[in-house]
C-alpha cells in the first residue's frame, strides 16, 4: 500500500503541473523588455508575509530560500514540501497607458521546493523557482522602407521565463553557526516576436521570432549566527553572496512569411548575458518565540558590468538594492512538552531600485505586505496567505507606474521521514 | 469542552473557494493596452519589409491584325478623331432574310408606300464618344456575295465588303442613358426606342412586287441570298475628315428592314413586312483604324507603331519610346500592352532579401487623355505573355482565384488618383527566379477582357516611365528583409 505521505507528495506535484497548464494569461510588465526581464525578488514562502525579508530568518518548519543557510533549522528528520501560487493585480498608469484598457490580472505558479533534515546538523532542500519573467506587447507605428507614405504596424512580444532549479545544503556548526551552500541551475527561454502587421486587416505580413536559451550553473552562498540573548530574546545575523555567472545565452532566429512559411531559421553567435555579484545582509530579533522583528539589505552590483552584456538601446543597467522590515507575531501552544506552532500574523515593508536605468529614472519598486499562516492540527498541512500592496516605476519622464496587489497563497506539507521507528528525540 | 480557536478543517473550504474566485477573476482580466518601448527597440534586429518601386517597366504595344468581331450583337456604326489613335471607324455589315410568312397582297386593296430600316436603340447600348452631336447613318446594301473564302472562319475587324449605291441616309442624335420607359424617346427622331433610315423607294417597289408575286427569289433562300447580298451600315461622312461626329453607337443586332404598305378600305390602315437580320453569326463589324500608317499616317502616336504584315506572324510589339513614350490599350482595334521587367531578377540577388512579400502592378492613364466623352474601359484583364505576344494564363491574385481586371480607381476630378491596379505577386515571384533564356521576353499582358473586346472602343493610353512619378506605370516590390547577422 502506498503510504499517505506519499500520496500527498504526489498530489501536490499534480497540483503544481496543472498549475502550469492554467496560466495562460499573464500580466503586462512592461519593464520586463529590458534586459533578461523583471529579475524575481520574492521568494513566496513564509518570508513573503514580512515583505520578503529572511536572510536571518530561520524556521523548522518552513524552507527559507532567502538564505540556504536557513535549511539546518529544519527539525530533525523533518520533510517538508511547499508550493506558491500568486494572484496579481495591476493598475497601469501613465501616458503610454491607453486609458480604455489600464488594468489586468493573473495567476501564475511561482514555487515547489522539498527539504529535509537529511542528519542533524545538515538540512538540504531542492526545487524549481522563477528567476526573472519577461511578458510584454506594444504597437509601433512602421513606415516601409522606401516609402514615405505606407504604414505598417509593427507588434512587439515577448514572453518566456528563466527559472532556477537548485540543491541547497546548509550545516550547523557549534549550534550558533550554519553555512550553506545554494547549486543552482539557471535555464530558460526568453521568446522575443516582431510582427508586421498589415493596417488594414491586421494580418501577419512578416514575423521575426527569436528565441535566446539561457543557462548556467549560479551559486549562491549563505551564513546565519544565532543564539539567545538572555533568556526572553534570541538573534540571528545572516548574510548570502550569489557569485557572479555569465548565462550562455544561445539565440535563433525564425523569420516567418506571411503564409507562415519559414523563410529564415539561423542559430545566432552565442553570447553571454553576466548575472552579477550580489551580497545580502539580514538581522532578526525574536522575544519570547514569539514576535521576531527582521531587517534585510541585498545589493546586487549591476553597474559594474559591461553595459554591451545586455543588448538593446535607450536604457541603462545599474547597481540595484533593496531594503526590507518584517514583524511577526507567532502564536504557539504547548503539546507534550513541545512548543507547536498555532498561527501566525504577519506585515513587512519594501523598498527598492531595480537594475534597470529607463529614460533617466532607476525603476524603483516599494510596497507591503500583510500575512497570515496556520498550521492545521489534524494533517500535516499548512497555509500562508500573503497581501501585498506596491508600487513599481513612476509616471514622471514618460514612463509607467504599476500599482499592484498580489494575493500569495503558500501551502506546505511537513512530516517527519525515516524516522526507523522513533518518532522523536 | 475546550474551544479550539484556531484554524479548522471547515475553513478550507471558504479559503478555497475564494482563491479560486480570485484565480477565476483574474482570468478573465483584459490586458491593457500599453503604448511603451517603440523608443527601446532594435528595429534593425527583426525582418523587415521593403519596397521597391523603382523597378524597370518595358512597356510595349502589341498590334494584333483584327479582332473577331462577329456575331457580338451589336451593330457598332460611327466614327471618331481620337487625339492618340487618330480616325476611328465602324461599319456593321449583315445579311438579310426574306419574310417568314409573306402576306397576300391584292393591287386592288393594298397600295406599296415606302421601304426603311429599322434599328434599335435600346437603352444601356454600348456607345462612345460624343452624344451630343447628329451622326449621320448611311445604308448601302452589299454588293457581292456574303460568304466566307476559303480558309476564312468567321468575320473579323479588318474583314469588308464591296458595297453599292446608298440605299438611304437618316441623320439622327442618340441620348443612349435615357429610359424609354420613362421617356417617349431616346432618339431625335421621337421614334420611342428606334432609329429610322427611309431606304430607296424604287428597291421597296421591286421587293413589294417579288412578295406580290411570290418570286422564288424571296420563297428560296439561296436564291434570295444570291439577289440580295445583305446590308451594311455606315457613319455619314467617314474617313479621316473634319465632319466625323465622334460617336460609335451600338444598334442592337435585331435590325429589321420594312416594307410600308397600304390596305385600302372604308378605313385605310398602314401594314409592313419585315426582312429580319439574318445568320446572326454572319453580322460583323468592320473596324477601320490606321495604326502603323495603315490608311495614311495621321501624325499621331499610334503612326509608330510595327503593323503584321503577313499572316500568321507573332504580333509585333513596339516599344514605348517609339509612340511617343505611351502605349495602348483598345483590343477591338487590335492594341495590348505588353510589360516586361528585365532586371526584376536583381531583387533577389539583394543580400537582404529573404522572400517576397507581394508585388502590385499599378496602371496609370496619361492625364488628359481620358474624360467622360473618352472613357476608360472599365475592367482590363492582365495575363502573362511570353516571346509570341498572345495572351497565355490570366494572372489571379494571391490567395484568390479568377482573373483581375485592375480594379479601376476613376476620378474625373483627380485624375491623376486614378489608376489600374493589379497583384501580381504569383507572377513576380516565378519572375525572380526565372532563368529561362526567354525570361526577358515574358511578361504581361494588358488586354480588354471578353465580351468588350470585341464590343468596346473604350481605350485606354497608359504612360511609361518617363513620365512623372506619380503619372507613370509601376511595378511596386514588397519584400521580406534581413540583413544577414554578423
Amino acid at each position: 500500500m502506498v503510504p499517505t505521505r506519499i500520496k500527498i507528495s504526489l498530489l501536490l506535484s499534480l497540483l503544481t503541473v496543472t498549475s502550469l497548464g492554467v496560466m495562460a494569461q499573464n500580466n503586462f510588465s512592461p519593464y520586463s523588455q529590458f534586459g533578461i526581464g523583471d529579475v524575481e525578488d520574492g521568494f513566496y514562502n513564509r518570508t513573503t508575509g514580512l515583505g520578503n525579508t529572511g536572510i536571518a530568518y530561520r524556521s523548522n518548519r518552513y524552507l527559507i530560500n532567502n538564505n540556504p543557510a536557513s535549511f539546518s533549522a529544519l527539525a530533525n528528520q523533518y520533510f517538508s514540501m511547499e508550493m506558491g501560487i500568486r494572484g496579481s493585480f495591476i493598475q497601469y498608469s501613465g501616458s503610454p497607458v491607453t486609458p480604455a484598457s489600464t488594468q489586468s490580472g493573473d495567476i501564475t505558479f511561482r514555487r515547489l521546493v522539498m527539504g529535509i533534515k537529511v542528519t542533524k546538523n545538515w538540512g538540504s532542500s531542492i526545487g524549481l523557482v522563477p528567476f526573472s519573467t519577461q511578458n510584454y506587447e506594444f504597437n509601433v507605428p512602421y513606415y516601409l522602407q522606401g516609402t514615405a507614405n505606407e504604414v505598417a504596424n509593427n507588434y512587439y512580444q515577448g514572453h518566456g521565463s528563466v527559472n532556477k532549479a537548485y540543491w541547497a545544503n546548509s550545516y550547523e556548526f557549534f549550534h550558533h553557526v550554519s553555512l550553506g551552500v545554494d547549486a543552482g541551475y539557471i535555464f530558460g527561454q526568453l521568446n522575443q516576436k516582431n510582427i508586421i502587421q498589415n493596417l488594414s486587416n491586421g494580418a501577419s505580413e512578416t514575423s521575426t521570432q527569436t528565441n535566446v536559451n539561457l543557462q548556467n550553473l549560479y551559486m549562491t552562498y549563505g551564513l546565519q549566527v544565532y543564539s539567545n540573548l538572555g533568556k526572553h530574546w534570541s538573534f540571528v545575523l545572516g548574510g548570502v553572496y550569489s557569485q557572479k555567472a555569465d548565462l550562455l545565452a544561445s539565440p535563433q532566429t525564425v523569420v516567418l512569411a506571411s503564409d507562415s512559411s519559414t523563410l529564415q531559421n539561423e542559430q545566432l553567435a552565442e553570447r553571454y548575458l553576466t548575472l552579477p555579484n550580489a551580497y545580502g545582509a539580514g538581522l532578526s530579533l525574536t522575544h519570547n518565540e514569539k514576535y521576531t522583528w527582521v531587517a534585510d539589505y541585498r545589493y546586487q552590483d549591476w553597474g559594474s558590468l559591461h553595459q554591451n552584456t545586455y543588448q538593446g538601446q535607450g536604457y541603462a543597467i545599474a547597481s540595484s538594492e533593496r531594503a526590507s522590515l518584517g514583524f511577526e507575531i507567532s502564536k504557539k501552544r504547548i503539546f507534550y512538552n513541545q512548543r507547536v506552532e498555532m498561527n501566525f500574523i504577519q506585515t513587512g515593508l519594501y523598498y527598492g531600485n531595480s537594475y534597470l536605468q529607463i529614460n533617466g529614472k532607476q525603476i524603483k519598486d516599494r510596497g507591503v505586505t500583510f500575512g497570515f499562516g496556520a498550521n492545521s492540527l489534524k494533517s500535516p498541512l499548512a497555509y500562508n496567505i500573503v497581501f501585498q500592496y506596491g508600487i513599481k516605476g513612476t509616471t514622471a519622464n514618460n514612463l509607467i507606474r504599476e500599482n499592484y496587489a498580489n494575493v500569495t497563497f503558500i501551502l506546505n506539507y511537513g512530516s517527519i521521514w525515516y524516522t526507523k521507528g522513533k518518532k522523536f528525540d | 469542552m475546550t474551544n479550539n480557536k484556531f484554524l479548522r478543517k471547515e475553513l478550507l473550504f471558504p479559503i478555497f473557494s475564494s482563491l479560486l474566485a480570485l484565480f477565476f477573476v483574474a482570468g478573465c482580466q483584459k490586458q491593457p493596452d500599453l503604448l511603451f518601448g517603440s523608443t527601446f527597440t532594435d528595429q534593425g534586429k527583426g525582418a523587415n519589409i521593403i519596397l521597391v518601386d523603382t523597378n524597370t517597366v518595358v512597356m510595349s504595344t502589341v498590334l494584333v491584325d483584327s479582332t473577331a468581331t462577329s456575331g457580338t450583337g451589336y451593330l457598332q456604326v460611327g466614327s471618331y478623331n481620337d487625339d492618340y489613335l487618330g480616325n476611328i471607324t465602324s461599319r456593321a455589315y449583315w445579311q438579310v432574310n426574306p419574310p417568314g410568312n409573306l402576306p397576300t397582297l391584292d393591287p386592288r386593296s393594298t397600295t406599296y408606300d415606302s421601304i426603311g430600316l429599322v434599328l434599335f436603340a435600346k437603352t444601356g447600348n454600348p456607345y462612345y464618344g460624343d452624344t451630343t452631336v447628329y451622326q449621320r447613318y448611311v445604308v448601302n446594301q452589299i454588293d457581292t456575295l456574303y460568304q466566307e473564302a476559303n480558309g476564312q472562319f468567321g468575320w473579323y475587324s479588318h474583314d469588308s465588303l464591296p458595297l453599292g449605291p446608298d440605299l438611304g441616309s437618316a441623320t439622327v442624335r442618340i441620348f443612349p442613358n435615357l429610359n424609354t420607359l420613362l421617356n417617349l424617346s431616346n432618339t431625335s427622331q421621337g421614334t420611342g426606342d428606334t432609329v429610322r433610315i427611309p431606304m430607296d423607294k424604287a428597291l421597296g417597289q421591286q421587293l413589294y412586287n417579288m412578295i406580290y408575286n411570290k418570286s422564288d427569289t424571296i420563297t428560296n433562300p439561296t436564291k434570295w441570298q444570291n439577289w440580295f447580298h445583305g446590308l451594311c451600315l455606315s457613319p455619314g461622312g467617314s474617313g479621316n475628315g473634319s465632319n466625323v461626329a465622334n460617336l460609335i453607337y451600338g444598334f442592337k443586332d435585331s435590325a429589321i428592314m420594312r416594307i410600308y404598305y397600304r390596305q385600302n378600305a372604308v378605313i385605310s390602315s398602314g401594314a409592313y413586312i419585315d426582312f429580319p437580320i439574318g445568320n446572326k453569326g454572319f453580322q460583323f463589324n468592320n473596324v477601320i483604324t490606321h495604326y502603323g500608317g495603315n490608311g495614311g499616317y495621321q501624325n499621331k502616336p499610334v503612326d509608330s507603331l510595327v503593323r503584321p504584315t503577313r499572316n500568321p506572324q507573332i504580333p509585333p510589339a513596339t516599344v514605348s519610346s517609339r509612340t511617343n513614350h505611351v502605349s495602348f490599350v483598345q483590343s477591338i482595334g487590335g492594341l495590348n500592352v505588353k510589360l516586361s521587367f528585365p532586371y526584376i531578377t536583381s531583387i533577389a540577388l539583394r543580400a537582404d532579401y529573404i522572400g517576397l512579400l507581394r508585388a502590385s502592378l499599378i496602371v496609370r492613364p496619361v492625364p488628359g487623355s481620358f474624360s467622360t466623352t473618352w472613357r476608360l474601359p472599365p475592367a482590363v484583364g492582365i495575363f502573362s505573355t511570353d516571346q509570341n505576344n498572345l495572351p497565355l494564363a490570366a494572372i489571379p491574385a494571391a490567395g484568390l482565384a479568377g482573373a483581375q481586371t485592375g480594379a479601376l480607381l476613376l476620378d474625373y476630378f483627380h485624375p491623376l488618383n486614378t489608376e489600374y491596379t493589379y497583384d501580381v505577386t504569383g507572377f513576380i515571384k516565378q519572375a525572380l527566379l526565372n532563368s529561362s533564356p526567354n525570361a526577358l521576353q515574358t511578361g504581361v499582358y494588358l488586354t480588354i477582357p471578353s465580351p468588350a473586346n470585341t464590343g468596346a472602343f473604350n481605350r485606354l493610353i497608359i504612360a511609361d516611365q518617363s513620365y512623372p512619378v506619380d503619372q507613370r506605370i509601376t511595378l511596386n516590390v514588397y519584400y521580406i528583409s534581413l540583413y544577414p547577422h554578423q
